[in-house]
């Protein structure tokens, strides 16, 4: 059977790959950053602008954005349903969860498009 | 740690928009509440990564048996807790 394209619905080898992948991107970022903090002797307003004034700089941090939000869309879907039973508790969580996932793309969009 | 990334982001978007919004982040880190978060933050996360580089492991076979999985899991807890003293020794 073949996955059908045209709608987000996904499957359990799909949320397994895409826990990995974002995963990937997110450690990679955090790397990222670890190194910044530990290579910068003194991290002023001017530097740290110029950080993220960086185009690529710019794209990574969206890109580890985003990964989180797919990241804990499935972590938490994974985590809601072992503990969360009652399932309109649990649909609501969902939902206010995932929207705040999503707001911090969106404060990210946002900060680094002022940047 | 998925309310740890409030303070994060936040912190973050105040830091970046203007140099007073900087200025106060900064002062806040160096509060006595903001390291608390601060190291909280970096620990917590610090836990997951490394156990989720496990897990990666373990999708690949690794550390499936009983004695190889116990000392895996107890490598993870021993590293956090050392890297965590670290980071608790940098950050104060």
């Amino acid at each position: 059977m073949v996955t059908n394209q045209a709608s987000i619905k996904r499957d359990g080898i799909q949320d397994y790959v895409s826990l990995r992948t974002t995963a990937l991107v997110i450690l990679a970022y955090s790397i990222f950053l670890l190194w910044f903090f530990v290579s910068t002797p003194e991290v002023t307003y001017e530097v740290w602008t110029g950080l993220f004034s960086n185009l690529l700089v710019k794209v990574f941090t969206l890109a580890a954005l985003v990964s989180i939000m797919i990241h804990v869309r499935i972590g938490l879907w994974q985590v809601l349903t072992d503990y969360i039973k009652p399932h309109t508790l649990r649909a609501g969580l969902q939902y206010v969860l995932n929207l705040i996932a999503f707001a911090y793309v969106a404060i990210g969009v946002f900060v680094l498009w002022g940047v | 740690m998925f309310f740890a990334l409030i303070f994060v982001i936040t912190a973050w978007a105040y830091s970046l928009t203007s140099a007073d919004g900087f200025a106060a982040v900064v002062e806040a880190m160096n509060g006595v509440f903001g390291k608390i978060i601060l190291i909280g933050t970096v620990s917590v996360l610090t836990y997951h990564i490394l156990g989720g580089v496990r897990h990666m492991f373990m999708d690949a076979g690794y550390f499936e048996e009983l004695e190889s999985g116990n000392s895996s899991a107890k490598i993870v807890i021993g590293a956090w807790v050392v890297l965590t003293v670290i980071m608790g020794v940098v950050l104060w």
